[in-house]
């Protein structure tokens, strides 16, 4: 097994970063390095409580208790596993087998005519997507993402300096992005030594100025911030970053989510209420007759991908599959972490509870298989053509909503 | 803590608004957890949180939508006040476009609010005397004029934090003894004491 493969499998190539950010240390995650107020005593019960201090598998400090280091642990060796699957297809298929042509299931980039399809095309396609959905290994990623996603072909359409010199073209340049994001840096993830540290602010801060010079329109939106700290970290380096980011906002998801009103965002609630009653019609019957509105705690979810609110692999994992499938992932995702809960859900009777149990479960969701298996498995598939009807359908409400509340707003005077 | 038999609880809802940094969510962090963190995560969308406050015999229990101050997150605000018993509009005493930003919102909630919204109005970052820019008496006058409650705060320091939560409190159970509640498009939700009681006990610790 192990001769097959053409890199080495160790921890090393799981955290590549160690390389290149020598502020990153990983200790494994079974080494809790605070444990809780009172002396722990033996036993399950009181340990599964004990909250501990532990290093995730993205270098995230971050507190929870001592099932979900075990957890972490099992995660951490079939992420090993998975990467020897990888690396076996690289031996069998060659190595970037991934990099070919593909049909895709993403709209646009990589897409190839239907006369040139070959049943290889075919057989990767699926494959792949198989593959993704268990996970893509850390160390792969970079280049798996800018592939499957489009990155990699939207950067290929623009001269080669195109990040340096955009880069070049913002320095000493002030806006109200940069006024904000200025002010977001320490605030992004202060939870992560090398978000923390003084290099790694300065490289979120070229990616995030750099992309509101790109994109005026969007400019700097809160919740980027997360995003493109988590992308820097995956991808390793900035540019990867940048067309990560890119891609995300041009291609990859609904257009408008984080320009000035967020109207995709209102979009996607919509669509995700609507589906919520379809596939789980029990908890939004639930829900509505307590007069709770799931966006309340799904805005969130959509504009931070999940980033917040999920552990960082599991986030990761998720990110896997949006980038190979696209923006309905996200729907699957919000719906299975309110679907495991059901009974639990169907149960409660007060706002703040329903909240609390969400939060929680999605905080402790170390396991990304169980979540997507929920997601993918449970949920039932959705076809792309209904969610860009539902899309179309909600559009033109939520724009005229917008637009009457602005000016109604806009016609209360300010006394200033 | 579960409030002893026979004392009841009630529900309210709170949202706070103010501008990007004003420190809303050090506010709410300082009341339900008594920390304060040099550099908060900056707050997406909205961020949930509940926490009891005892009042005489009586129990309230806060739910409070801690919201996202950015511009363009304002889309999303009425979400968060609609049915609100009370609003925090908070601001920076050592930024005036914060300021003027509390009044923009102090002016929506009237416009759009329930008329029996209990209204606050935060000057937080108090500790920060050197760089204050926003004097107290224009704050107050301000205050007065629109029917709010004024208080400088600090969430680093603590000062007035409990109070201004506390102080709510006291006007949410004056104005429920005042008037009919269901008259008042209910701001304060009496629910059975039992379910109450464990809802409390499981969240405020
Ligand atoms: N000196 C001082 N700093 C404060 C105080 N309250 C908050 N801060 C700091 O101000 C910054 C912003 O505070 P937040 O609580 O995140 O502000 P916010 O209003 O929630 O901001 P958004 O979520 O972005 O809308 C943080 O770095 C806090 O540490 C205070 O009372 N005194
Ligand atoms: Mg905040």
């Amino acid at each position: 097994m192990f001769g097959i493969q053409p890199r080495d499998v160790s921890d090393d190539d799981f955290n590549p970063r160690r390389r290149r950010w020598s502020l990153w240390t990983t200790p494994p995650a079974s080494m809790p390095t605070t444990s809780h107020t009172s002396t722990p005593r033996k036993g399950h019960a009181n340990t599964y409580h004990m909250s501990v201090k532990f290093e995730d598998l993205c270098g995230f400090m971050v507190e929870g208790n001592v099932d979900d280091v075990n957890v972490l642990n099992e995660v951490r060796e079939r992420i090993r596993e998975q990467g020897r699957v990888w690396w076996a297809l690289e031996a069998s298929k060659g190595a970037n087998w991934y990099l070919q042509p593909r049909i895709s299931s993403n709209g646009g980039q990589g897409v190839i005519s239907v006369t040139s399809l070959k049943l290889s095309v075919l057989t990767n396609t699926v494959t792949l997507r198989r593959l993704i959905r268990k996970g893509v290994p850390p160390a792969l990623r970079p280049k798996v993402w800018l592939s499957v996603s489009g990155a990699a072909k939207k950067r290929s359409t623009v001269p080669e300096t195109y990040y340096d010199e955009l880069i070049r073209a913002t320095e000493g340049k002030t806006t109200p992005a940069t006024r904000q994001i200025d002010h977001d840096l320490p605030r992004t993830f202060p939870c992560h030594p090398w978000l923390n540290s003084e290099e790694g602010q300065a490289s979120l801060r070229r990616v995030l100025v750099g992309y509101s010079f790109r994109d005026s329109e969007v400019g700097y939106c809160q919740g980027l911030n997360y995003v493109a700290a988590l992308l820097l970290l995956v991808m390793k380096t900035e540019e990867d970053a940048f067309w990560m980011l890119a891609v995300l906002l041009e291609n990859v998801l609904v257009s408008d989510c984080y320009t000035d009103t967020l109207s995709g965002c209102h979009v996607e609630q919509r669509v995700f209420k609507d589906l919520l009653a379809k596939k789980c019609p029990r908890i939004a019957a639930h829900l509505e007759a307590m007069g709770f509105d799931v966006s309340l705690v799904a805005t969130e979810w959509f504009l931070c991908l999940f980033s917040k609110t999920l552990p960082s692999e599991t986030t990761l994992r998720v990110w896997d599959v949006l980038f190979n499938e696209g923006a309905k992932v996200l729907f699957h995702v919000a719906l299975a972490i309110f679907k495991m809960r059901e009974d639990d859900l169907l149960r409660i009777q007060h706002i703040g509870d329903v909240i609390d149990v969400l939060q929680t479960t999605a905080h402790h969701l170390y396991e990304p298989d169980e979540l997507l298996t929920f997601a993918f498995d449970k949920i039932g598939s959705m076809t792309t053509n209904t969610i860009t009807k539902e899309r179309k359908r909600h559009e033109t409400v939520v724009m005229a909503e917008l637009d009457q509340r602005t000016r109604r707003l806009g016609s209360l005077k300010m006394d200033a | 803590m579960a409030a002893s038999a026979g004392s009841k609880i009630r529900n309210a809802k709170l949202v706070l608004l103010g501008d990007v940094g004003a420190g809303k969510s050090s506010l709410v962090l300082r009341f339900v957890k008594g920390q304060f963190v040099e550099f908060q995560e900056s707050t997406i969308g909205a961020a949930f949180f509940s926490q009891t406050l005892a009042v005489n015999d009586e129990t309230v229990k806060f739910e409070i939508w801690d919201t996202a101050g950015q511009e363009r997150y304002h889309s999303l605000a009425p979400m968060y006040y609609r049915g609100a018993a009370a609003a925090i509009v908070v601001y920076d005493i050592s930024n005036q476009a914060s300021f003027t930003r509390a009044k923009k919102w102090v002016q929506e909630l009237q416009a759009q609010g329930n008329q029996n919204t209990v209204v606050a109005l935060a000057g937080n970052k108090a500790d920060l005397l050197e760089a204050r820019e926003v004097q107290i008496e224009e704050a107050k006058t301000y205050a007065q004029e629109n029917g709010l409650f004024f208080m400088e705060t600090s969430a680093k320091t603590a000062t007035n934090v409990n109070d201004i939560f506390y102080e709510i409190a006291k006007r949410l159970l004056q104005g429920q003894a005042a008037q009919n509640p269901q008259a008042a498009g209910m701001v304060l939700s009496q629910r059975p004491n039992e379910r109450v009681v464990s809802a409390a006990s499981c969240c405020s610790s």
